[in-house]
């Protein structure tokens, strides 16, 4: 056991001793950051609205303003309806509406979860291949250790990266948010558009619902990029295919729909949010317990394919 | 005689439809040093590969202290330290972090363990900087230092003098010589020049495609026939010739200011002796330590690469 966590500290520091890693973060900061100063100085005004005692009367004399500039100005029109659907939903179920903060801010950054998958990808398409690339690979496979569990400890590697890079989102982005917004304290609620319809939910728990779904499509293109790093021995190639198939899923499966077939399409599933909220899934007999089994058998085979090309395959020169 | 520390049974590898290694029988014995020698292509490196489970066996089996590559890996390759052809490390890590690295995937390997290796290759003060700023020589070093970490039984290294300069193969050559024989490890070296690893090894075994054409002890090749081809450069060269040619069994050939013959080691003082007696000026006296290398070519005859 001892000898397997110091496999993974092997990855961490090969890992870790290279700029590209350092850029990731240093990224995913940029991006905390911008988006924070983005909606600190061209937000909503009304977002960031303080409510007295009288929100109730605040909120009517709000939505009477915002009709009444509909009238005058017709690209006014969306924006407003929205406003006043979400004063609507405040005033019907008497709930106090909170100035937006950094829990908010945390909890919208979890589409940025595609760009850890995007990170996580490139790790995982070049864990394997490059130590075929440096040449390397012949001498991690002469020790007493099975190629399996070399395997097996860069897998884990990439997950660990992976969690890493998120929690230093949600730390960053938290940072950003309490700075910029303040913070309504430690586990506000929060209301939310699920179109169609408002609901109130309190933040920490949309949050891990959130991010855990960026989660699904995370693993499984990671999964799949570590398969086509260990089959092809190339991380251009792995990064390339998950990339794109990544980009492209949605397409291909809305291109695909009108075939049954296409419900067992990897990227119709990796969508569990889908299922959420009581909404019809894309295609007729999908169900989440469906999309889970569907997902856990795509997981088995790219392992599958990856262990059986690592640990079958020779290593000779090129 | 002890047991054998590796042992090759009718080993074979077959790539595609090609048979690349034939069947080789040998074994290496502990404290023996011994040379795998063939032109290019031989299939030297596919054997070591082969020997440390890189890749596959087609056909037959490598036992290393008695247990079998294929069946026991673990048990069979923690006796081994290995350089395959070039020894690649991480170029963005320093020689010292790279060896951290192999360090970690064995048990009881120190600090101190990896301080000592280094020093035994000279590689001290180039050990924090990065691998990638080493020169071919000093990856080579640090390829072997790589290989001894854990104290291997046996030790095997593909190509080792692959760009080290004189001074670097004079070390490496003393300190295989050392292992061998304080050690007690075995030491199988590779090679497609017989004049670099002829002086460091006890046996050497030729391979030309595929096959093992001749294992020979190096000692007994050297005394076998006995005689070495001795030229001397003299003046004046007629009165030398005359007077060997009447008192020396031997025939005596001319070439350009150079008197030949096969003489054995012990004559060489003493014809020498005579000659400057008969006040003929000896300008130089060169000795011809070719009977390896002759045999070498004789057997593997044309370099052709199949
Ligand atoms: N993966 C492979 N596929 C096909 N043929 C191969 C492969 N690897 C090696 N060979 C062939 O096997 C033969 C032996 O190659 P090998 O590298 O073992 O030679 P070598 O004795 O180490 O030569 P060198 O002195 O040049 O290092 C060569 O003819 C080579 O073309
Ligand atoms: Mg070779």
């Amino acid at each position: 056991m001892s000898n397997f966590m110091n496999l993974i500290w092997n990855e961490q520091i090969k890992l870790y001793a290279k700029k590209g890693t350092w850029v990731m973060f240093a990224v995913l900061l940029a991006l905390a950051l911008g988006g924070g100063l983005i909606t600190k100085f061209f937000g909503t005004e009304s977002d960031f609205k303080e409510y007295g005692d009288d929100w109730q009367t605040e909120l009517q004399a709000e939505n009477e303003e915002l009709t009444a500039e509909m009238e005058n100005d017709e690209f006014a029109g969306f924006v407003n309806e929205m406003v006043i659907a979400e004063n609507n939903y405040h005033l019907e179920n008497n709930i106090k509406p909170l100035p937006y903060d950094g829990w908010e801010y945390v909890l919208e950054n979890s589409f940025l979860t595609s760009v850890i998958s995007l990170f996580t990808i490139i790790v995982a398409a070049g864990i394997i291949s490059n130590e075929f690339k440096w040449d390397t690979i012949k001498l991690l496979l002469i020790r007493p250790i099975s190629r399996s569990k070399i395997l097996l400890s860069k897998y884990v590697s990439v997950l660990i990266f992976a969690f890493t890079l998120l929690v230093f989102l949600l730390a960053s982005s938290w940072i950003v948010g309490a700075i910029l917004f303040g913070l309504n304290g430690l586990n506000p609620m929060v209301v939310q558009d699920m179109m169609p319809g408002y609901v109130q939910n309190d933040v920490l728990g949309e949050i891990v619902k959130s991010y855990g779904f960026g989660l699904v499509t995370l693993v499984m293109m990671a999964t799949f990029a570590f398969m086509i790093s260990a089959i092809f021995r190339s991380s251009g190639m792995a990064i390339g295919l998950a990339i794109f198939l990544m980009m492209a899923g949605n397409a291909i499966v809305a291109f695909l729909s009108q075939y049954e077939w296409s419900k067992y399409i990897l990227f119709a599933n990796t969508n569990l949010k889908q299922y959420m909220n009581g909404m019809e899934p894309p295609i007729p007999g999908m169900s989440l317990t469906f999309s889970i089994i569907v997902l856990a058998v795509y997981f088995v085979i790219f392992m599958a394919a990856a262990w059986a090309a690592f640990t079958k395959r020779d290593v000779a020169g090129n | 005689m002890s047991k054998p520390a590796m042992q090759l049974v009718n080993l074979k590898k077959t790539i595609g439809n090609k048979p690349i290694i034939k069947g080789l029988d040998f074994e290496i014995r502990a404290g023996e040093v011994f040379g795998f020698l063939g032109p290019n292509g031989a299939g030297k490196t596919t054997t070591i590969r082969m020997m440390v489970g890189l890749i596959d066996i087609t056909e037959g089996d490598v036992l290393i202290e008695g247990k079998s590559i294929k069946t026991d890996f673990k048990g069979a390759i923690q006796h081994v330290g290995a350089i395959v052809e070039n020894p690649e490390m991480y170029p963005f890590l320093s020689g010292w972090k790279n060896l951290k690295q192999y360090a970690r995937m064995v048990e009881g390997v120190t600090d101190e363990r990896i301080k000592e290796v280094v020093s035994l290759v000279g590689l001290e003060k180039a050990i924090h900087e990065k691998a990638g700023r080493y020169s071919l020589g000093m990856r080579q070093r640090l390829g072997i230092a790589q290989a001894l970490l854990h104290g291997p039984s046996i030790l095997i290294l593909d190509e080792p003098t692959n760009g080290l300069d004189p001074s670097g193969i004079r070390e490496i050559r003393k300190y295989i010589r050392n292992l061998a024989e304080k050690e007690n490890v075995a030491v199988i070296v590779s090679s497609h020049l017989l004049t670099e690893i002829e002086l460091m090894c006890d046996r050497i075994g030729v391979i030309k495609n595929g096959e093992l054409i001749a294992i020979e002890e190096v000692k007994t090749a050297e005394n076998k026939e006995g005689l070495k081809e001795v030229y001397i450069e003299v003046e004046p060269m007629e009165t030398a010739k005359a007077y060997l040619d009447t008192h020396l069994d031997n025939e005596i050939g001319v070439g350009g200011k150079e008197l030949s013959m096969s003489v054995k080691r012990e004559e060489i003082p003493h014809i020498l002796k005579s000659l400057m007696e008969q006040g003929i000026s000896i300008y130089g006296v060169r000795v011809l330590q070719a009977t390896l290398e002759d045999k070498f070519f004789d057997l593997i005859g044309e370099n052709t690469i199949e």
